[in-house]
């Protein structure tokens, strides 16, 4: 018999969902064994663990992508059979992927009539039942604006608002935070907390232990595609303990004494009164002028969709509707030339690396080869022996784990994309200026720490490195300068070593009047 | 010559990524694409038994009348790589741009305007010696199928027109000009009311192989296949082509020269399907008429599609589409069936194909 009074005072709730004894095997790789993990209603469970850990397998087992060799998974107490995605729907569990899986090119209304089966007819209704459903939540969106135009914290909470409106009981959030900014991540997280308050059974699947234990109400950690922390409250552990059971080695530290930015050389990047537009004629960077030396890197700081976007996309020559004037490495940089860039020594890690640089069909070790320099080739042949040699080398080499060489890119992980792409930016040939949005999306804590040892690395190398981020930790751990967008003008540029954090929270959200 | 391919075949194979469970000689991802094109193709074949059981004939009497017309003896083995000849060189014109995502509807009048300006070329060169007059010709009908090509790619650079339907407009203009030449300017004096144009010179007639019904033409085709097979796989080209095909964004940003890519792509078609055109017209023809093309831009497109767009392949496919089309002559004794009721055959074939052989992208693998 148990001795502790609470549970003989409340009989505990019934999980939603249960998941038991789960083995998933893809060939001879075992990506869960064993693994139990449940959600009740009204709480939040965060599963933690390193990428590849195994967690995206558990949760697509959990919304019927994956059928596991062995296990059961129960809803409300009653074995189900999850054949699929439609299924799981149908019971009631909602799915919002790291990459999010909206249609661009439809508005909000049209992406939610296409996966909520009875919705009101008529648009009028329709749209009504939206912006209803959004204020009930705490979730604004506006039904007419085009997927396509909204930023990417946006377009999550069109993801959950579908899958609320699709009457789901249990949510499971893959990476939700990765990409937001400080005040976003509070946003989400209240979102959470509201649901939880509905009685909704949220997961939370991440690797940020600040917000798992902001937010959650119970913790598993993977490892290895197997528990090693069962649903225990995030009290129980320390920071250190849980990414000493996530990772299972102790994470090195970062190198403290940086080189001093040389001042007097010519500038990587030189931005003087630039201009863009956006296809759709809006104005997205106004009169922005700043520079960034060889060795330096120059952090830019902005909520969601003030901008980032387009002024990486500009300087790469990647957009043609700007005024002003673009020089990488001295070299002029024509708008809509993004070979004008790549040839003065620019590469790009972009900001949605799925749609904009992952080809269906080829493998890794052919992406390899689109880092925007001249392909190898002899004579009139590419050089696919000498590619494999380099690329083999590359990957025995890289500081990130690379997927391998003959996977197909597009079965990767959106983790395993970015360190891919990551890895060909830092091995591009003449390198002289790294554009690189959301350089630690998807990665786990070793990942990140090893890609921000080599942006370290290339600066005091003397590369210039542009690196948009919403991570403010992460720019005021690496950025010598922090430039701050808000609503596409450059609200200010400061010394990260003279600013607090609340400094910048207030340039991002209310501009260069703050 | 080495690819990608061939050098991560001995690669290391060690992710999660690689499903190939062992002991299956094909990994699960190309089982099943195997699987739905079989499902496709025999769906399509059952059809068209069912139409030849409504029609009251016998599908067993149809088929073997068909192979025998198409494959009985010799004679009909030419005869039916003679018809598969112009298929081919029409299917590489679509699997080309296939490659860059790109769909050319648009072999058929490039076959024409082709072969009308190989025959304009002849009647400039009148008697001048074969040596002269066939390549010329060759070259002539090459490059006009590109120049047409390029105004479907100068239309989707400039006025971002889709070149599925400029390409298709195309072949309207190309026919008619066909039609007006024939019935008009070209018009043999001989022809006693018929609208063709005069007989080529013999020295403008390409030659026989073995026995007199095959033409030199045939295995040029099937040089330009391979040709085509050994540009897309090994150069830097073909790999461009596949980038863009899989994502013209990836592209862009790779700092290719997409439109470039494109519009070459759709030249490239154009140039192979203009060749197509002068063989048509100097290996079968030896004259101009205005139904001598029809329906062959769209069975080429349908021989792309069987093939995946895989150059080698297209020739197997093109014999075997040439074989369905020549044994359509079978048919009119053995079942008293009209001998374009084969052409429902290949419509079946071509939506079944369409429909549910390929659910990926074209141009991808």
């Amino acid at each position: 018999m148990s001795t502790d009074p609470s549970a003989d005072a409340t009989p505990p709730v019934p999980p939603i969902l249960a998941a038991t004894g789960i083995t998933m095997r893809f060939g001879d790789v075992v990506a869960n064994r064993d693994v139990d993990f449940d959600v009740r209603p009204g709480e939040v469970h965060a599963l933690l663990g390193e990428n590849g850990a195994g967690k995206s397998t558990l949760m697509k087992v959990l919304y019927g992508v994956n059928q596991p060799q062995e296990g059961t998974v129960a809803v409300d107490g009653e074995a189900v059979d999850l054949a699929s995605p439609v299924t799981a729907r149908r019971l009631g569990i909602g799915m919002v992927f790291q990459d999010l899986r909206l249609v661009p090119a439809l508005t909000v209304q049209e992406n939610v009539e296409l996966s909520v089966p009875g919705l009101p007819r008529g648009r009028d209704a329709a749209r009504t039942a939206i912006t209803s459903a959004g204020e009930a939540h705490g979730i604004p969106v506006d039904p007419a604006r085009l997927v396509r135009q909204l930023s990417l914290a946006e377009r999550q909470q069109v993801e959950i608002l579908r899958a609320l409106m699709a009457q789901a009981r249990v949510l499971i959030l893959d990476e939700p935070t990765s990409a937001l900014a400080p005040q976003e991540v509070a946003a989400l997280l209240d979102t959470i907390r509201g649901l939880r308050a509905d009685g909704l059974g949220v997961v939370v699947i991440t690797h940020k232990l600040a917000e798992a234990r902001e937010v959650a109400d119970r913790v598993t950690v993977l490892r290895g595609g197997e528990v090693v922390v069962a649903g225990r409250a995030p009290e129980e552990f320390t920071d250190a303990e849980l990414v000493q059971h996530m990772v299972g080695v102790t994470v090195p530290v970062l190198p403290q004494d940086r080189a001093p930015v040389p001042r007097d050389r010519r500038p990587a990047l030189e931005v003087a009164q630039l201009d863009v537009d956006t296809d759709d004629g809006r104005r997205a960077i106004r009169g922005a002028t700043f520079s960034v030396a060889p060795g330096e890197i120059v952090g830019v700081a902005g909520v969601s969709g003030n901008g980032q976007r387009e002024l990486a996309d500009a300087v790469m020559g990647l957009l043609p509707r700007c005024e002003g004037r673009i020089e990488v490495a001295g070299h002029r940089v024509r708008p809509g030339s993004p070979r004008d860039a790549l040839a003065a020594g620019a590469v790009h890690v972009p900001e949605d690396p799925v749609s904009d640089s992952v080809v269906s069909g080829l493998s890794v070790l052919e992406h390899l080869v689109l880092d925007g320099r001249e392909h190898p080739a002899t004579q009139l042949s590419m050089d696919w022996a000498g590619i494999t040699r380099d690329g083999t080398a590359m990957r025995d080499q890289a500081a990130l784990r690379l997927a391998p060489l003959s996977a197909g890119m597009a079965t990767l992980s959106g983790g395993n994309i970015q360190r891919v792409l990551l890895a060909r930016a830092f091995a591009a040939r003449d390198l002289s200026l790294l554009v690189v949005a959301y350089p630690a999306r998807g990665l786990d804590i070793a990942s990140v720490r090893a890609t921000q040892a080599e942006l370290l690395r290339l600066r005091d190398a003397g590369v210039g490195i542009l690196m948009v981020s919403e991570d403010l930790d992460e720019l005021f751990t690496i950025a010598d300068r922090i430039l701050v967008l808000h609503d596409g003008e450059v609200a200010g540029i400061v010394d990260p070593a003279a600013t607090t954090r609340q400094d910048v929270g207030r340039l991002m959200l209310q501009g260069a009047a703050a | 010559m080495t690819t990608s391919e061939d050098v991560l075949a001995t690669a290391e194979v060690d992710g999660r990524t690689r499903r190939r469970p062992p002991g299956l000689p094909l990994d699960p991802v190309r089982a099943r694409g195997l699987v739905r094109w079989v499902v496709a193709v025999t769906t399509a074949v059952a059809i068209y038994v069912v139409f030849l059981l409504v029609q009251g004939a016998d599908p067993a009497t149809v088929v073997s009348a068909m192979v025998r017309a198409a494959a009985g003896s010799p004679g009909n083995i030419a005869d039916t790589l003679v018809r598969a000849t112009p298929l081919l060189l029409a299917a590489l014109a679509v699997a080309v741009p296939a490659r860059a995502g790109l769909f050319n509807i648009g072999g058929e009048g490039q076959l024409v305007i082709g072969a009308v300006a190989a025959a304009g070329a002849a009647r400039v060169l009148g008697g001048a010696p074969t040596a002269v007059a066939l390549p010329t010709m060759a070259l002539v009908g090459a490059v006009a199928g590109l120049a047409w090509a390029l105004l479907a790619g100068a239309l989707k650079v400039f006025t971002a027109t889709n070149e599925a339907i400029s390409t298709l407009l195309l072949n309207y203009i190309a026919t008619l000009l066909l039609t007006w030449l024939v019935f008009g300017p070209w018009k043999d004096p001989a022809s006693l009311g018929q609208a063709y144009s005069p007989r080529l010179e013999e020295g403008q007639q390409l030659p026989d192989l073995l026995s007199g019904s095959l033409h030199v033409g045939v295995l040029m085709a099937v040089a330009v296949a391979v040709v085509v097979w050994v540009v897309l796989r090994t150069t830097s080209w073909g790999f461009q082509l596949r980038v863009v095909g899989g994502n013209p964004e990836a592209a862009r940003r790779a700092g290719l020269r997409v439109s470039r890519l494109q519009v070459g792509a759709l030249a490239v078609g154009g140039l192979i399907a203009g060749l197509g055109g002068m063989i048509e017209v100097a290996g079968v023809e030896e004259r101009l008429r205005p139904e001598m093309m029809v329906g062959f831009g769209f069975v080429g497109f349908l021989a792309s599609w069987l093939a995946r767009h895989d150059p080698l392949k297209a020739i197997l496919a093109a014999v075997v589409l040439g074989a369905i089309a020549i044994g359509g002559n079978g048919l009119k004794v053995a079942a008293g069936l009209s001998g374009s009721a084969v052409n429902i055959l290949m419509a079946v074939l071509l939506l079944a194909v369409l429909g549910w052989a390929r659910p990926s992208t074209a141009g991808g693998r």
